[in-house]
């Protein structure tokens, strides 16, 4: 009784705030526009028959993929470091490291520009020492937005690698070493085995992270396309809220997919290696 | 660990100093972007010169921005406080809740309410709105798009407390020695939890004060954060004005994520799937 | 540290209670700080009334979507247009007639008879560049030179689904180029141009050119003219050699206005000489006669540059710019 007082407001927000939006979402991507509308499936046909759409899609799921594999990898650097030393200014790395958090895709999509735009200050440099212009505009190709990405995931990934590799014990690798095997073997047989569930979680947390955004590409956005993008402009432009509906359904399942894959994957690993 | 390859300890090191510099350089260059003069940066072709003099230092542009975007910056940390309020009238009790496993669901409860942070903002904003179109225009259900994002870091932040230690242990003990329920918790639970709510607080003011995603379609002309500010000098001002705004919102969240930092340390990880 | 905690929190409800207390305001759709000098024009009429009309980042095609969504609960009071989507807007009844101050004195092709829009100012659509962004290449004289290969990714205008500028673009180049009502001519070199864009923003692109992100952007001139005299930019606003379209950008009061009182005094406001003039300081030509000054006057662009203007038709732009949009997506933008 007293618990349902305590947790009663929890469950409001819950039903009131999550799940009947979500509902209403999936209703009205099924609805024809307009108050006299009936039930359709044209919302989700048009999606899927609109090439740019298509495109938007696959660039919004190569982008999510590539940066999670390039993140997870590029952190766990510092995530090892973080995770199994101590040295001068830990803290201070760490701060660092995590200070993008905070930031709003838009944030992250100014800071490309400001240093890889057309007259970013990276292609500024490489211009003056090389004299060649290969980095000009480079914030608003492929390139740009998966550094963007990369920014923005730095301290997710960093974060829950740092996590997970804590309880990581290096004296397996230590009582493998002296059982004779090989640096090579004891990665792959040892630390890998170990460190892979990490990797995964990690990998679908900066997956999940990246197909939601759409801060970044708001600001940077100039031949490449992204879903949430077509979603905002699909209500800021159009206000045209049932396609934006069955876009967001859209979006929201294959993010779930993707998670069910990996945590499936996950487990069976563990499993395997049980 | 003697063994250990040098090789990787460098490899390990220059690619952490890599994104440490990443991480940094952009922040720095708007910073000092926000009072030199960018044709002395050299990154803009562009020359805010004023009556023909110019300046290689001004701090002009930070009145700019708080002359045409004070409201937004205004409304943006009260927005913050309001969550921070809420989250503390719904989370706590709540997250304590949760962690006695009172009701058969808790689980579930639990699991919906970390979804949002791995739903996309602009899906739940567009649910929201259609959902409860007859409020548009109140900022209302930008709170409440926002409390499903701050929501989460509240009670993480309570529960793993509250399962790190024995806490039902302390609970008992008190209860054994006359204590009621609400005097327990008042008097036992609460103290305990004293440091987890000062964290997540910082982490839950520092969430809604950044949040773009959720926010910028709830976000109505009167009412609307910061991050909606420095969205428009994005498009529609100078790179000073930008770099200025920007600046101005460093100066708001660092300090917070530095004593969370501080305080926190290790806490700070469980804000790894932080939208 | 405890002890603190009350006083703290006590402090920052005192601070958070005000949000539900604001200044007074009027909403503007379409208020961005940098077209036509919204940002000088807002300021000022903070300055003297102390009510503010805050920015926003719409442009006249998600003003009019916003304004239909919002009938039932409306959220702005007045709005600001190019002309034809302003007159769109007005055929779907989304504005209630109002007659400002000195409406009379404003030109009967400028005006809804009924005062449901009327001109604030006018500008012309100009090639706006950014002549260090170029790099040496030569500043283009015609629309003709933006399809040399020279220009390739370097060339700009706006997202007409959502910008009511680049949508006068998109109808009046079909007029400039000679072409019939079928709009061939036009769509035909617009898609010759869509070989050198860079892109089509929904956003205004303002700060781009003045940093050189965006080299050449089709836009009015009065934006290219206030970015060179005022801002000190390095920009040259091209009056195009084959002609240029006249585009008169539009007020109108919006249906069930909630601050309805206000809205009229700033409405009255906007065509006074304080507010007409500081228009004119971003070089859109004031639609009320203002005495501008011998300076400021100078500035402005001769007569003789703008002898190719077109006017173009308000009524039948907006009774095909559904249609003219709707191609330009599949055309255009559908085709990148």
């Amino acid at each position: 009784m007293r618990e349902g007082l305590m947790l009663f407001p929890l469950l409001f927000v819950v039903v009131v705030l999550l799940l009947v939006p979500l509902g209403t979402l999936g209703w009205s991507s099924l609805r024809e526009p307009g108050a006299a509308g009936g039930w359709t499936w044209e919302n989700y046909a048009r999606f899927f028959a609109s090439a740019s759409a298509r495109r938007a899609l696959g660039n919004s799921l190569g982008i999510s993929l590539g940066v999670a594999v390039v993140s997870t990898l590029l952190c766990l650097a510092p995530a090892w470091l973080l995770a199994g030393r101590d040295f001068r200014g830990k803290r201070w790395v760490r701060a660092i490291l995590t200070l993008p958090m905070a930031f709003s895709g838009i944030i992250i999509g100014f800071l490309t520009v400001i240093m890889l735009g057309r007259i970013g200050v990276v292609p500024r440099a490489f211009e003056a020492l090389t004299g060649l212009d290969w980095l000009q505009g480079a914030a608003y190709g492929f390139g740009g937005i998966l550094v963007a990405y990369l920014y923005f995931e730095i301290p997710r990934a960093t974060l829950t690698l740092e996590a997970a590799l804590r309880k990581f014990d290096p004296r397996w690798t230590m009582a493998a070493a002296t059982l004779g095997a090989s640096p090579w073997q004891r990665a792959r047989l040892v630390t890998l085995p170990l460190v892979l569930p990490a990797l995964l979680s990690t990998f679908a947390v900066t997956f999940g992270a990246s197909l939601g955004s759409f801060g970044v590409v708001l600001v940077i956005s100039r031949r490449v396309s992204l879903t949430p993008l077509q979603i905002f402009d699909e209500v800021f432009a159009f206000s045209n809220f049932e396609a934006a509906a069955a876009m967001s359904v859209v979006l929201v399942v294959l993010g779930f997919a993707m998670n069910f894959f990996l945590r499936g994957l996950a487990s069976r690993l563990l499993a395997h290696r049980a | 660990m003697r063994d250990r390859p040098l090789l990787l300890s460098v490899a390990l090191g220059s690619v952490s100093a890599l994104l440490l510099v990443v991480v940094l350089a952009p922040v720095l260059v708007v910073i000092a972007g926000s009072f030199l003069n960018t044709a002395f940066l050299g990154i803009s072709s562009e020359r805010w010169v004023a009556g023909g003099e110019s300046e290689l230092v001004t701090f002009k542009w930070f009145g700019y921005v708080l002359n045409l975007y004070r409201p937004q910056l205004t409304f943006g940390v009260q927005l913050a406080l309001w969550n921070v309020a809420l989250c503390l009238l719904i989370g706590v009790p709540g997250g304590c809740a949760l962690v006695r496993r009172a009701f058969p669901g808790c689980g579930i409860l639990e699991d919906l309410l970390l979804l949002p942070l791995s739903i996309p903002g602009i899906t739940v904003s567009i649910g929201l709105l259609q959902a409860y179109s007859m409020i548009r225009g109140k900022w209302g259900l930008l709170l409440a798009g926002q409390l499903l994002y701050t929501l989460p870091f509240m009670v993480r932040s309570v529960t793993s407390t509250l399962r790190a230690h024995d806490h039902a242990a302390l609970e008992r003990a008190a209860h054994s020695l006359g204590a009621g329920f609400w005097r327990t918790w008042w008097l036992v639970t609460l103290p305990n939890l004293r440091h987890a709510l000062v964290v997540g607080s910082l982490l839950v003011f520092a969430v809604s004060f950044g949040e773009f995603n959720v926010s910028f379609l709830l976000n109505t002309p009167l009412y609307q954060g910061f991050p909606t500010a420095l969205y428009a000098t994005y498009t529609t001002n100078s790179f000073q004005v930008s770099s200025a705004a920007t600046t101005l919102f460093l100066l708001v969240i660092v300090p917070v994520l530095l004593v969370i930092q501080a305080l926190g340390g290790r806490e700070s990880t469980k804000i790894e799937q932080g939208a | 540290m405890t002890k603190n905690i009350p006083a703290l929190l006590a402090a920052a409800a005192a601070f958070a209670l005000p949000a539900l207390a604001q200044e007074k305001t009027v909403i503007q759709y379409d208020c961005i700080p940098n077209y036509a000098n919204w940002g000088g024009v807002t300021a000022l009429y903070l300055k003297e009334t102390g009510v503010r009309v805050p920015p926003d980042p719409k442009g006249s095609s998600a003003t009019m979507a916003a304004l239909e969504k919002e009938q039932a609960n409306p959220q702005a009071d007045v709005a600001y247009y190019s002309g034809a989507i302003g007159f769109q807007a007005t055929t779907k009844g989304l504005h209630q007639p109002y007659k400002p101050k000195g409406f009379d004195q404003i030109p009967a092709d400028l005006k809804d008879p009924e005062g449901k829009w009327w001109t604030v100012h006018t500008g012309h659509i100009a090639i706006l560049v950014n002549v260090p962004a170029l790099k040496g290449k030569p500043v283009p004289k015609s629309f003709a030179d933006l399809l040399k290969p020279d220009y390739k990714g370097l060339v700009v205008y706006s997202d007409p689904t959502v910008q009511g500028t680049a949508f006068t673009f998109v109808y009046g180049i079909n007029a400039i180029m000679g072409g019939g009502p079928d709009m061939a001519k036009g769509f035909d070199y617009l898609k010759r141009l869509d070989a050198n864009i860079l892109a089509y923003p929904r956003e205004d692109s303002y700060n781009d050119l003045v940093r050189g992100e965006v080299p050449i952007w089709i836009n009015a001139d009065g934006n290219g003219l206030k970015a060179k005299h005022v801002d000190k930019a390095p920009i040259e606003t091209v009056v195009a050699e084959e002609g240029t379209i006249v585009m008169p950008l539009v007020m109108a009061m919006v249906k069930g206005a909630p601050r309805g009182d206000e809205a009229k005094k700033y409405l009255d406001w906007l065509l006074g000489p304080s507010a007409q003039k500081t228009m004119a300081e971003s070089f859109f030509r004031p639609v009320m006669p203002v005495d501008l000054g011998p300076d400021l006057a100078s500035k402005f662009p001769p007569a003789s540059a703008y002898s190719k203007a077109r006017t173009l038709p308000l009524d039948q732009m907006a009774a095909n710019a559904d249609a003219v949009k709707a191609r330009w997506v599949k055309e255009i933008k559908g085709s990148r």
